[in-house]
């Protein structure tokens, strides 16, 4: 199915995109912070990806992905660089709230 | 070695040399790691679906080819890179940020 790389992501973003908002957590609060947290890293690994995978590095299964690109690199793949620090940088926070008390 | 083992590594070294210089200090924070185990599992899932499908397909004259269940063993350490350097900006930020509407209160 064409939209399956598309699908990994939604179905990785989905859950804690909701949390996210939850009010035991000030997710939101400096939204700077998550811009620059998001932002850095994606330009740094973004273009790095534009490189090796003109390179060979890897390619995408034209079969899994939807044909949308950006130069190179299929949409999923450009997505994958903001959605999967966006549930990293949620796990973290999560991961800080239950051990809150652990010193 | 092969290109993208070097690159991984390097981005790993980039994520522990972001971590000294901001003096955010997540190396030697126990629920850093406590976190790392977390995320190790959601990472093998996810990628271990794009691997085994595959999504992505990896030249073989790039990487050494040691595969974790389908996952190579680079992209362990690439995604370590990543997320790392994510979570180092954003504790930088909101230690950063904290410190001045605390100051803007007083």
């Amino acid at each position: 199915m064409k939209a399956e790389y598309l699908i990994v992501l939604a179905v990785s973003f989905i859950a804690p995109f909701i949390l996210s908002f939850s009010k035991k957590m000030d997710f939101y609060k400096y939204s700077l912070r998550l811009i620059l947290s998001l932002g850095i890293p994606f330009v740094l690994f973004v273009v790095w990806d534009f490189i090796v995978t003109s390179r060979g590095h890897w390619s995408f299964n034209p079969n899994y992905i939807i044909g949308l690109r950006v130069f190179n690199l299929p949409i999923e793949e450009i997505l994958f660089f903001l959605i999967i620090p966006f549930c990293g940088i949620f796990t973290w926070e999560s991961v800080k709230y239950f051990t809150r008390n652990y010193k | 070695m092969k290109e993208y083992t070097i690159l991984a590594v390097f981005s790993i070294f980039l994520a522990i040399f972001a971590d000294l210089v901001l003096k955010t200090k997540l190396i030697r924070n126990k629920r850093f790691w406590i976190f790392w185990g977390v995320m190790f599992i959601l990472i093998f899932i996810v990628n271990g679906y794009l691997t085994w499908r595959p999504v992505v397909i990896y030249g073989n004259e790039f990487f050494m080819n040691i595969r974790l269940f389908t996952i190579p063993i680079e992209d362990f350490l690439y995604g370590f890179g990543l997320i790392t350097l994510n979570i180092v900006i954003w504790e930088y930020c909101t230690r950063k940020f904290t410190k001045r509407s605390e100051s803007k209160i007083t």
